[in-house]
């Protein structure tokens, strides 16, 4: 595959972001399909940040092992990503940095991009003119770039013309020295996990969003925050007990309701989780996870919340745990989480992670696949109203408030199929042991309802002929995907099972597609959560395992070197 | 013409005999027949505790959730259908010990929600611990030697807070409770009654005799429920001299609600709201073209 990949890299303060940000754009006007990621830190000035845009005319499963350009503004920006850029690729850097550390074969060109800056309007302009040596190097016009400026400071005049001079100084810097691929017909949308998660909500009806913010998930409470005029209601809380607690509020009056936030967050929310389970009140909880334990590294990624997630909370409950393995899935998903909490009236979990919630990736989405789903909603009143009526399928007849002659009290505590709470008078009477044995298997049944109903999507098989098959969940599963590519190259034929709905687990399914297979378990996390997950579910044990925690998502070349170390017994 | 009675469910409620909650009960029976409530249009959130069963007792919707979380659900429900009559009904140690936090954070979006706090001044469920309104020197199972923490003051606590309507009552005037839980319900935005309301088998200090020793009417008294100071005045008296108890309306204002002011809010009940049409969520979409 054709592809090129252009790092940007600087200090907190120097519009590093920005810059990634509007290439994605250009590019993507250009017809290109977009993957771009950014490394940063959590500070506001200095330290040493990227924004890494990679191009092709095919789907992009990463955002690149190599880079060919790397423009960079510091001397500690060059040592961070040096070793990075490929054989022949361009190093292009601030000649008022002094000298730098250089490797083999890549073209050196210092350029006074202060200098410059300062021309256009001041030392901030070094991103806008390193668009303009970025589109000028790969041999792409301007229009495009101009474009996109235009349309991003069309209310300010002033900082538009300098932004336009800015590139021009830029891009009459230097020549062209990298050949870009030949754009295509790019993908439609550019989304990062989050925005694309809210959209899916949106498309499915959420009407209430609460939350605390908190890295990585803040980006989904912004998408809310400025899309109130469309009627959907949003609440930044005191903190993420109010947030769930508000949601579970909401989505007992009627609403469709999400809250979201990171590992410890999430921990806050534990109580309230079981709440939902026990008044089964339809919920959805957007965990984007970070580099744990505690607050770890907030702003780096990992996939370490796994089996935190599925067993949150005291006693059993029914949940769903569904971590969406790309950026569309986070929008099909996001819509589809909505009707599975209200069908089987239980908490479900979308697990995001800060790489999938950050990255942006070129997307088509297509509305039309979203359906809509209430459940068992009554509204005609009726003679003796159960609420917690013990069904064949577990899940009873729900009633909003509002509805005539439905009234019932949703209790944390036990309760008989009317809500009346069997807790206190009447716990430990013979019938009442047995009634609350009862109301438990009733909740749990909805599990094996879901199950049956064929509503827990199997894991994604690529390849189903290999010789060895990647078992990995959620955002690993993309770069797991071109290594299949890489190893392919080596000479490996290598599968893919990856999973987006983890819980409940169809086991004796899973465990006839893993048996037999040669496996190795690729995951973010430094314990293989998956695996441990997999065999607690069907008893297959995965001994080979490709773990990464030091708070970057794995690569296509880590996963392909571990899979061929394996597959070749050394 | 809904009566008293017909507000309330057959379930038994778990009170022990002489219980003040038994007051607030009837109380707030008599405000909802008074006001001519629609069962079905109003909520009832409780959190734990035994003054937290409430809801079990009326024949209304009710969510009886987690301790000190009665204020985030109600809120939620309030939020998302504020066409609904939301009550928030609990104790001391669920509103002023663990669910603090909500309390200055309900108060101070000022969300159109009548809460009431039934205040024993002890940890009665758990058999007798002390409470975060429990008084100075109280001897109780976790404080043998008398509480050495000043009590918490949700009259001046939320007065500070910047509460549009705060007053206090006693279970043993159930008719002069009913009148300011009446009030607080009719009262557009957020409103804290904080009921003294005795425990008749844990709290051996506090008693129905105690508080009537101290308990005086600010009504009688002629304070103007206007007058932010002279309301904070008030509100710190038994701090100064514990021998007075004010009880009535303290503090009243006029203010927007949150769900006067929120954007989404505008359009009408969240819950009335259709859901987006695929050229609605298309539009949306190509923000992002």
């Amino acid at each position: 595959m054709e592809s090129v990949a252009i790092r940007i890299g600087g200090a907190n303060g120097d519009g590093i972001d920005s810059a990634g940000l509007m290439l994605a754009s250009i590019f993507k006007k250009m017809g290109y399909n977009i993957f771009a990621f950014r490394g940063y830190q959590s500070v506001i000035r200095g330290g040493v940040v990227w924004y890494q845009v990679r191009i092709s005319n095919e789907k992009l499963y990463s955002y690149g092992n190599e880079i060919d350009l790397l423009i960079a503004f510091s001397q500690e920006a060059v040592q961070q990503s040096i070793e990075l850029v490929k054989e022949n690729g361009v190093l292009i850097y601030d000649s008022n940095i002094g000298n730098v550390a250089t490797k083999q074969g890549i073209k050196l060109m210092p350029i006074p991009l202060t200098e410059l800056a300062i021309k256009a309007g001041g030392s901030i302009y070094r991103n806008t003119i390193s668009i303009g040596i970025a589109c000028k190097i790969l041999g792409l016009s301007g229009d495009a770039a101009k474009e996109v400026l235009s349309s991003r400071f069309k209310n300010k005049p002033d900082v538009l013309e300098s932004n336009l001079k800015a590139f021009e100084l830029g891009y009459n810097a230097v020549e062209p020295l990298l050949k870009a691929p030949q754009p295509g017909k790019g993908a439609k949308y550019l989304l990062n996990g989050n925005n694309a998660l809210a959209l899916g909500a949106y498309a499915a009806g959420c009407k209430f969003y609460a939350a605390y913010p908190m890295t990585p998930a803040s980006g989904i409470m912004e998408w809310f925050a400025n899309h109130e005029e469309l009627g959907v209601f949003f609440k930044q809380t005191e903190d993420e007990i109010a947030a769930i607690n508000m949601t579970i509020g909401a989505a007992s009056a009627g609403v469709r309701a999400m809250c979201g936030t990171s590992g410890g967050g999430f921990s806050l929310m534990v109580e309230a989780l079981g709440l939902a389970g026990m008044i089964e009140a339809p919920i959805v909880v957007v965990d984007s996870q970070r580099t744990g334990p505690s607050t770890g590294l907030p702003t780096k990624t990992e996939q370490g919340d796994l089996l935190f997630v599925m067993h949150a909370s005291q006693g059993d409950f029914p949940r769903i745990v569904i971590a969406p393995r790309s950026i569309e899935e986070c929008f099909y998903i996001g819509a589809n989480a909505f009707n599975l909490a209200e069908k089987y009236q239980c908490p479900v979990i979308i697990l995001l992670d800060l790489f999938l919630s950050e990255h942006i990736e070129s997307v088509d989405i297509d509305p039309s696949k979203v359906s809509i789903d209430r459940g068992k909603i009554q509204k005609e009143p009726v003679k003796d109203f159960k609420r917690y009526q013990i069904t064949d399928d577990g899940i009873s007849p729900r009633s909003l408030p509002g509805t005539k002659g439905l009234a019932f009290v949703a209790a944390s505590d036990e309760h008989d199929e009317y809500g009346n709470l069997i807790s206190d008078v009447l716990v430990g009477l013979p019938e009442y042991a047995e009634l609350r044995k009862k109301m438990h298997e009733k909740r749990l049944r909805k599990l094996e309802t879901m199950l049956k109903n064929n509503d827990v999507e199997m894991p994604m098989v690529l390849n189903e002929n290999a010789d060895i098959f990647i078992v990995t969940f959620g955002s690993s599963t993309e770069s797991s995907i071109e290594a299949i590519s890489l190893l392919k190259e080596r000479g490996i034929n290598a599968g893919l099972i990856a999973f987006s709905y983890l819980y409940p687990m169809k086991s004796e399914e899973v465990k006839k597609l893993l048996s037999g297979k040669r496996l190795v378990d690729v995951e973010c996390n430094a314990t293989g959560q998956l695996a441990k997950l997999i065999a607690m579910n069907t008893g297959i044990i995965i001994k080979d395992k490709v773990l990464r925690y030091d708070g970057e998502a794995i690569t296509s070349k880590e996963i392909a070197d571990g899979v061929e170390k394996y597959f070749k017994g050394v | 013409m809904l009566t008293q009675q017909d507000y309330r469910s057959n379930i038994k409620p778990i009170f022990c005999p002489g219980c003040g909650d038994y007051g607030v009960l009837a109380a707030l029976t008599k405000a909802m027949a008074d006001l001519q409530l629609d069962p079905d249009n109003t909520v009832l959130v409780s959190g734990i505790g035994c003054s937290s069963s409430i809801p079990h007792d009326l024949k209304v919707y009710g969510i009886h959730g987690i301790h000190g979380r009665l204020l985030p659900i109600a809120e939620g429900v309030k939020f998302a259908n504020k066409n609904l009559t939301v009550i928030g009904a609990g104790g001391d140690g669920d509103g002023y010990g663990i669910g603090l936090n909500h309390l200055i954070h309900a108060i101070r979006r000022n969300v159109d929600i009548t809460y009431i706090v039934m205040n024993n001044e002890i940890y009665g469920l758990t058999t007798g611990q002390a409470s975060p309104t429990s008084i100075l020197g109280h001897k109780t199972k976790t404080s043998p030697y008398g509480v050495i923490e000043r009590p918490v003051n949700p009259i001046a606590l939320a007065l500070a807070a910047g509460a549009t309507y705060v007053a206090r009552g006693f279970s043993g005037d159930p008719n002069h409770l009913a009148m300011l839980i009446e009030d607080g319900i009719k009262h557009k935005g957020f409103a804290l009654i904080d009921v003294l309301s005795p425990c008749v088998s844990f709290n051996t200090l506090n008693t129905y005799d105690w508080f009537r020793k101290r308990v005086y009417k600010l009504e009688d008294a002629g304070h103007d429920p206007s007058n932010f100071e002279k309301a904070m005045q008030k509100a710190i008296e038994f701090d100064l001299d514990n021998n007075k108890m004010p009880i009535g309306l303290f503090y009243k204002k006029d203010l927007a609600t949150y769900e006067d002011l929120d954007v989404a809010e505008k359009k009408g009940a969240i819950v009335d709201e259709p859901f987006p049409s695929k050229e609605d969520i298309a539009k949306v979409l190509e923000e992002n073209a």
